[in-house]
């Protein structure tokens, strides 16, 4: 049982795909990192039934109703609860001590895809009895994937994994306090996102919005090239309050990024940084 | 493997995800060899043996560097041998060449052919040689190798891989 070998695109394929987005949608995928594009690329070529990227591009330029699925199928939705569990204990950490004396704290979470870590944090939050501090904006280019985040809610068979990874980071706290079996689905409280509002917004065109204490961006710098991720995180650490957090994923570096050198690590080895002050 | 500071060795296993294990921090140096788990966008530089971190598929870009996705898993695998090598193939690397040993499913069959069409040398174990044949027969099931090998040669062949490119 051998898999289909994926189509083959060509530079110039590629440019004209970019132009296509460019002008048309407004959308620029120039600085993503070609390796994985291309192979995105080929998997909804294949997924389609096109022959090759020419069919694509004529798609794109004449049925814009197909948009917005198209960039729920290029962009890679891949999440979970807890992802890392040893990362969210150290972030649980530092919570209390950093923000327990705020009156208010703006959460920006960046590339949230279908909100199992909006929802790792807003569980976060109401432990430690800092939720209705909180103000919390999602926010990413898939519009599906932010209407499943707004449903909170996951096929079932998710449930063991983000069981397992809750009681990694919150061993006392049980699954069934903030999930539950529904028509088949797993369902999260619906009051774990009383103070989250999702929005649609591409991180790397369109400009920020406020300043915030804590920004997460995990898993979609991997995406960009170096001097795309350089530029994407110099702009999420203009919108960091001095003092505040930054969190990315735990195979991420920030070692082609300048603006970094605003930063201090809190935890190196979890990714988390601290704005100086 | 001797020590080559102008080769770099890319380490593909399929192993159990969520368990953290850093290997390449367990293994650390062997015999020069610097041995590491590769972040997002680091750049490959000879000397190293980089082993592709769990949970990630590990892919190469034509500048010199890795890049990493949380893509879904292919041939039930992530990271999978298949997409690491048709990255290679993708980046026209001049110098590239890859050996498949022992698996449980065909992951990598197809890269290799890949690798194969694109003419890059291809290595496949014995499948009589190896622990858990599937593997290899797959990838021996789509073309012939430029070679075939025990593992205990696993090191001439690199050699010979390496004396086609000097
Ligand atoms: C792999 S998911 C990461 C989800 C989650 N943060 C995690 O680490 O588990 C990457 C997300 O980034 C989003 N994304 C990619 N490019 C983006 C952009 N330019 N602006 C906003 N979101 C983007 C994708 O739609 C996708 O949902």
């Amino acid at each position: 049982m051998l898999f289909e070998a994926l189509p083959e695109i060509s530079e110039k394929e590629l440019e004209h795909f970019f132009q296509i987005m460019l002008t048309k949608y407004g959308e620029d995928f120039r600085g993503y990192a070609p390796a994985s594009l291309k192979r995105r690329l080929g998997t909804v070529l294949k997924r389609y039934g096109l022959p090759n990227m020419q069919t694509l591009n004529q798609r794109l330029l004449t049925q814009p109703e197909y948009y917005e699925r198209f960039i729920s199928e290029i962009t890679v939705s891949t999440t979970e609860l807890f992802r890392d569990p040893s990362a969210w204990v150290a972030l649980k950490n530092q919570l209390v001590p950093l923000f327990a004396s705020f009156p208010q704290v703006h959460i920006w979470h960046v590339g949230c895809s279908t909100g199992e870590e909006v929802l790792s944090v807003a569980i976060l939050l109401q432990e430690m009895g800092l939720y209705d501090r909180t103000q919390i904006y999602a926010t990413d280019i898939d519009r599906s994937a932010l209407e499943q985040a707004q449903k909170a809610t996951y096929p079932l068979r998710h449930r063991e994994l983000y069981e397992k990874n809750l009681k990694a980071v919150l061993p006392n706290v049980p699954f069934s306090k903030y999930a539950w079996e529904e028509q088949g689905n797993l369902v999260f409280s619906p009051s774990l996102l009383r103070g989250v509002r999702f929005l649609r917004h591409n991180v790397v065109t369109e400009s920020t919005f406020g300043k915030f204490e804590i920004i997460l961006c995990r898993n979609l710098l991997i995406y960009l090239t170096p001097s795309l991720q350089d530029q994407v995180v110099t702009k999420l650490i203009r919108a960091l309050q001095a003092g505040g957090i930054f969190m990315i994923g735990t195979k991420e570096s920030l070692f082609w990024c300048q603006a970094a050198q605003q930063l201090i690590p809190l935890n190196e080895v979890e990714r988390i940084y601290q704005k100086k002050p | 493997m001797p020590y080559k500071e102008n080769v770099a060795i890319v380490l593909c296993l399929h192993r159990l995800r969520n368990i953290r294990m850093n290997m390449a921090e367990a293994i650390g140096k062997v015999q020069r060899w610097h041995i590491l788990e590769p972040d997002d966008k680091t750049l490959i530089t000879g000397g190293k043996v980089y082993i592709a971190p769990a949970d990630y598929h590990l892919l190469v870009e034509r500048e010199g560097y890795f890049s990493l996705s949380v893509d879904e898993p292919v041939n039930f695998s992530r990271p999978s041998i298949d997409v690491l090598l048709e990255s290679i193939v993708q980046a026209r690397w001049a110098r590239a060449g890859a050996a498949l040993l022992s698996g449980a499913n065909c992951d990598g069959a197809l890269g290799m052919l890949k690798m194969h069409q694109a003419g890059y040398f291809t290595a496949v174990q014995l499948p009589t040689d190896a622990e858990i044949p599937t593997m290899p027969e797959a990838a021996l099931a789509l073309f012939k190798p430029t070679c075939q090998f025990s593992a205990n040669e696993l090191v001439q062949v690199c050699l010979r891989a390496l004396s086609l490119y000097t």
